[in-house]
């Protein structure tokens, strides 16, 4: 029962709360209708809700149908319409409606409290099965530049979805519903005239479709200005701004007044105007334009009274010209401008110079042109605006060109340039174009005198414009006279007084410096100048072509800036001013000098370089005129030093012409000598010059010489006489007594002194030549060595050989056994035939007189049993010579060898301790000598021998004996 | 079919007279067949040329594939069918292309602005006009072959534009320039086959010519 009783509860409640709910419900939106606006993409909903809802705020939901996706879901506050109590809503979707179909619903909302949402209103989109093809939307949309949108690609049924491209890039996809997926492109730079093209392709990569889009800007248009032309039209121009990147159906379309501009609007038209019908009397007037493409629309406006906005249309010319002056005719296209009082300006253009006139009047259409150039071409325009509130000139006439007609020249300029007392020529410049006023035919030269009646007529020559003329006598003043002539007529006489000669000063002239490629000159007034100066100028350098110019100063002017295009850097002018009096002109002062100093083109000439004593003087001549280039300002003199020139003296004074050159050794000296000027150095001159020494210095220097060789030999000799006893003391020591031991006959002595043994080539012997009578012993060659004997047997031995002085000498010793070599008899032989004869019983089978060194190194090899000297009768120094029986040969034989080797002798001072005269021949003499010292013969031997040699002579000096 | 000129003496009588107006005709009809085979080969490389820049300009279409049906379809195939025959089909063919052309030209002008500023604008109008030419040329021809000859006329085409859109009319262009490639490829290829028959008849017309002048004297 209590369970029974629960339940009752329950339900009771639960029946109280079902109550209050829908007791209090919103009303749910009824008759909701959505209509879509495809191009925008937009949604139109409308609904009506109970009329006595206080209902605002409405809940609406859009759906993607197909996948139930909300697209849309926002609160929004919607108030019904007053008269049909209709809410209204619009939606824009970002992707094109017919991508997929929508779902819309809508529920009240008061507060939290909702309504049920209304039956879902379906927008069909293109992909539901009933259409097969796919494709891609939206189609050939415009948009701005910067903005983004989306794209969706329908996919063909039954095909699967691959990629949406654009300009060969993929972009990003999403699905929105079985066969639709969208993409969203960023359209950051305009298009091309034809568009961006999106393509979609399936997964096999075939196109499905594609869609062009058109990126582009609104309009922009600015400075719009209405006027009239032709007084019965408006014409409104503007300026076109930024580019709107669309052509086509998408290109702008103005209307002014909304009027179509047809000319404007047509396509591919870039002119900016508009007309409309209208006239001056309308009064103040606004116009309004309004430019519109698909991204937007502009509009411009312009108020204004046409009567304050004429321009006038180009007029059409005519001329008429005459040789000063011309008339000029226009005509108007429209013929209301006959009344208008106008403002016309006149464009004159002759060679490039502009004239512009101006001209008012009413309806002018006619003014006189004055001033103009005879035979003179122009080109003239014409453009007017209105007298009467200005606005702006009109347009251009086209341009019209005319000649005027030829008139008679003006006077010709003339000078007179005398070359002689008597002859000059009479020059005149030609008529330029301004001055000929024609075509010059001809020119006209005559010279007349008081004391002729009839004036000479000079030829021209040729195109010269100069003619030579003479004259007779200097009586009298000639006067040269000079006219021009055209088609139009002759010119005014040109004449002249011809002036006396007055020659060129040459060098001493005073020099001018020229200034920015000309001459400023000025001077002292002169009384005579009635008619102003004369300046006249000439080369005296630089060739040919160097025709006398002048230039006419008017009167008053002391100064002159004369240029010229003729003048040239480089070359030298001379340059006069005369002044212009009734008669001849009076020359005031000449001068010469350079436009523009170069450095000199020529050196100096005759450059010559002259010994002067020890100096040199170099010389020379002036550059040439044509080389100097400028005015001379000194020299540079350069010495070669055998790389290059050094600066050896700089003259500044342009007027020497020499330089000595001094402290010069005796050499060869090259020398360089440069001109220069302000522009700098030119090239130079060398000189080269050898600086001998004159015969006299080399006289008297050679004496010099002489003399102090000679003073040296004297000092030299008193110094030596002075000091004889230490020279000889050094030099030539006494040569110390020998000490023999106690004799023993049968003793034999073997003879180890002297041991210098000779090198073996060099030992001689002397041997008997029996082939001669008078022949003296000659030296052979002995060695030692039997082999080195065989050797040199063979060849000669050169007896006369230096070699030769390298002798060995040493005793022979008697009794040694007869084993010995054959050379030994051979030896004896010549020994025995010495024995018992008064001479000195020794072979000389080698003389050496090598140095101590060499007789040390052959004493080693010294061999005293090779020869040994038998002695009988002991030692017998060479005291008397005497003639041995076995030996006929004829002594004179040896005493010629002797004297031939007249240099050691020791026996001749040797002396015996012994006192025993007697026992001199027999005792003999020590053979044993081993010095090192000079061996000095006997100075009575000397003597006995009756010459003496230098050595001699020397020795006796040394030794102060007389 | 090139003329040599010896065979077309003026004859006397009315056989002669046709038969050296026919071989008159032939004549000219040779050497026009000859210069309209050149004027259709210059024309080919042409329409070549402007389908590269097309394409330069469409850089899409390098990436798709279109549909090879043609849009000026042949009645019946060209190579089954007599000289003449063949020529009547190309003519017709060439004026529809002229046609397609003619209103690519008016439509991408007023759609994208294409002028003859541009190469590709250039270009159209000189495929344009040597396809008038080739189609003048192609009449003589048929008048000269067959005096009695009635051009057929060009058929309606339908543009394809269905959708009306740019990318539309691009396609449409894309489809118009192939089938200019393709029907003045045909014609080069036709005329210059024409060219070389009627070369060969030309002997025998003149052969014959000269017999009927013999039995004439006769």
């Amino acid at each position: 029962m209590r369970f029974l009783l629960l339940c009752a509860l329950l339900l009771g409640l639960g029946a109280k709360n079902g109550d209050g709910q829908r007791g209090s419900q919103l009303p749910v939106p009824q008759k909701v209708t959505v209509n879509a606006d495809l191009a925008s993409q937009t949604l139109s909903i409308t609904w009506e809700n109970d009329f006595h809802s206080t209902v605002q705020l409405y809940d609406i939901k859009v759906l993607r149908t197909e996948l139930m996706e909300v697209a849309y879901n926002e609160t929004v506050e919607v108030r019904p319409d007053p008269t049909l109590g209709v809410h209204r809503w619009n939606w824009t979707s970002d992707t094109p409606l017919q991508c997929t179909s929508l779902s819309v619903q809508i529920r009240s909302r008061l507060g939290n409290q909702t309504s049920e949402w209304s039956p879902p209103e379906i927008i069909r989109g293109m992909d539901i099965p009933d259409k097969t093809k796919g494709q891609m939307l939206p189609q050939d949309k415009v948009v701005a530049v910067g903005t983004s949108m989306v794209f969706c690609c329908i996919v063909d049924e039954g095909k699967k979805f691959g990629a949406i491209k654009s300009n060969w890039s993929e972009l990003a996809s999403t699905m929105l519903s079985r066969r639709t997926y969208a993409t969203v492109r960023i359209n950051d730079s305009p298009s091309e005239s034809s568009g961006t093209n999106v393509i979609c392709f399936d997964d096999e990569k075939s196109m499905i479709d594609g869609a062009v889009v058109f990126v582009g800007y609104p309009p922009d248009i600015r400075d719009l200005v209405c006027e009239t032309r032709d007084l019965v039209s408006v014409e409104c121009h503007w300026v076109q701004g930024r580019d709107t990147h669309l052509v086509g159906p998408r290109r702008m379309f103005f209307k002014l007044n909304e009027r179509d501009c047809l000319d404007a609007n047509k396509p591919g038209v870039v002119e900016q105007k508009c007309q409309l019908n209208g006239t001056l009397d309308q009064g103040e007037t606004k116009w309004t334009l309004r430019a519109r493409n698909p991204l937007g629309h502009v509009e411009l406006t312009d108020t204004a009274d046409l009567k304050n906005r004429i321009r006038p249309l180009a007029p059409e010319l005519s001329v008429e010209p005459e040789a000063r002056k011309a008339s000029l005719r226009w005509q108007w296209t429209a013929p209301w401008y006959n009344t208008l009082p106008l403002v016309c300006e006149v464009q004159l253009v002759c060679g490039g110079q502009l004239r512009t006139l101006n001209y008012t009047g009413k309806g002018l259409a006619q003014v006189l042109l004055e001033g103009l150039q005879p035979y003179e071409k122009y080109r003239v325009k014409v453009r007017c605006g209105a007298q009467q509130n200005f606005w702006k000139w009109g347009s251009w006439s086209s341009e019209l060109r005319f000649s005027t007609k030829e008139d008679r020249p003006d006077p010709v300029d003339m000078w007179v340039y005398m070359t002689s007392e008597l002859t000059g020529y009479i020059l005149w410049k030609p008529l330029s174009k301004s001055q000929s006023h024609g075509l010059i035919q001809g020119y006209r030269v005559t010279l007349s005198s008081l004391t002729e009646e009839h004036p000479q007529e000079l030829l021209p020559m040729g195109l010269e414009y100069s003619v030579p003329f003479s004259l007779d006598s200097l009586v009298g003043d000639h006067v040269a006279t000079v006219t021009a002539r055209n088609a139009a007529g002759v010119s005014p006489d040109a004449t002249i007084t011809i002036p006396r000669f007055q020659p060129d000063g040459g060098e001493a002239l005073p020099g001018i410096f020229g200034t920015g490629g000309g001459f400023k000159l000025s001077w002292s007034p002169s009384n005579n100048a009635s008619c102003g100066y004369v300046v006249t100028w000439n080369c005296t350098s630089g060739g040919q072509n160097c025709r006398l110019d002048w230039v006419k100063v008017p009167e008053g002017n002391t100064s002159a800036t004369i240029e010229s295009g003729s003048f040239k850097a480089g070359v030298r002018y001379n340059v006069s001013i005369y002044a212009c009096t009734p008669g001849a002109p009076e020359l005031l002062a000449r001068s010469q000098g350079y436009v523009q100093e170069l450095a000199p083109t020529a050196t100096v000439t005759n450059l010559k370089a002259d010994q002067r004593g020890s100096d040199i003087l170099l010389y020379w001549d002036s550059v040439p005129l044509e080389g100097q280039r400028g005015i001379i300002r000194g020299y540079t003199v350069c010495l070669y030093n055998g790389s290059h020139f050094n600066l050896l003296d700089n003259i500044t004074d342009p007027s020497i012409k020499n330089l000595t050159v001094t402290k010069l050794s005796y050499d060869t000296y090259k020398f360089l000598v440069k001109p220069y000027t302000s522009a700098g150095a030119g090239p130079g001159f060398t000189v080269s010059i050898r600086l001998e020494p004159v015969a006299d210095m080399l006289i008297m220097e050679i004496l010099i010489a002489l003399g102090t060789v000679t003073a040296l030999f004297i000092v030299v000799t008193i110094v030596c006489y002075r000091k004889r006893e230490w020279v000889k003391r050094t030099f030539y020591p006494d040569i110390p007594e020998p000490k023999l031991p106690e004799w023993s006959p049968t003793q034999v002595f073997v003879s180890r002194t002297l041991d210098m043994k000779p090198c073996p080539s060099s030992s001689v012997r002397i041997v008997e030549n029996p082939g001669r009578k008078l022949g003296k012993e000659e030296l052979e060659v002995v060695l030692e060595d039997p082999e080195e004997a065989e050797s040199l047997g063979n060849e000669p031995a050169d007896t006369d050989s230096d070699e030769l002085a390298s002798l060995q000498y040493y005793n022979q010793v008697v009794g040694e056994p007869s084993g010995q070599a054959a050379h030994a008899s051979e030896s004896a032989s010549s020994s025995s035939s010495s024995m018992g004869s008064t001479r000195t019983d020794i072979t000389y089978t080698g003389i050496q007189t090598s140095s101590v060194a060499d007789t040390s190194s052959c004493s080693s090899t010294a061999a005293p049993n090779q020869t040994v000297i038998q002695l009988s009768g002991g030692y017998q120094p060479q005291m008397n010579p005497v003639t041995s029986p076995t030996q006929p040969q004829d002594s004179s034989s040896d005493v010629a060898l002797l004297e031939a080797c007249r240099g050691y002798q020791p026996q001749a001072s040797w002396r015996l301790d012994s006192t025993e005269e007697a026992g001199l021949d027999s005792l003999g003499s020590p053979t044993s000598v081993n010095s090192s010292q000079f061996l000095l013969p006997e100075s009575s031997q000397e003597e006995e021998r009756g010459h003496a040699s230098s050595t001699t002579w020397f020795r006796t000096l040394l030794s102060g004996k007389p | 079919m090139a003329g040599t000129g010896t065979g077309t003496g003026t004859g006397t009588g009315t056989g002669a007279s046709a038969s050296a107006r026919a071989g008159g005709r032939r004549d000219s009809g040779g050497s026009g067949a000859g210069r309209a085979a050149a004027l259709a080969r210059l024309l080919h490389r042409d329409c070549s040329r402007l389908l590269e820049l097309y394409k330069e300009r469409e850089t899409f279409l390098c990436e798709v594939t279109m549909s090879k049906e043609r849009i000026v379809a042949p009645s019946a195939s060209l190579g089954r069918l007599p000289a003449d025959e063949q020529l009547r089909h190309l003519h017709s063919a060439l004026q529809q292309c002229l046609g397609l052309l003619e209103d690519v030209i008016r439509r991408e002008k007023e759609e994208f602005g294409t002028d003859g500023s541009s190469e590709y604008g250039r270009m159209q109008n000189t495929v344009k006009d040597r396809l008038g030419h080739l189609l003048g040329s192609t009449k003589l021809l048929l008048v000269a072959g067959d005096a009695t000859a009635t051009l057929t006329p060009a058929p309606e085409v339908t543009d394809g534009l269905e959708k009306g859109s740019s990318f539309g009319l691009k396609l449409w262009t894309y489809r118009v320039l192939q089938e200019l490639i393709h029907w003045t490829l045909s014609a080069s290829q036709t005329l210059h086959s024409l060219q070389s028959q009627r070369e060969k008849e030309a002997p025998k017309a003149a052969r014959r010519g000269r017999r009927g002048k013999g039995r004439m004297r006769k």
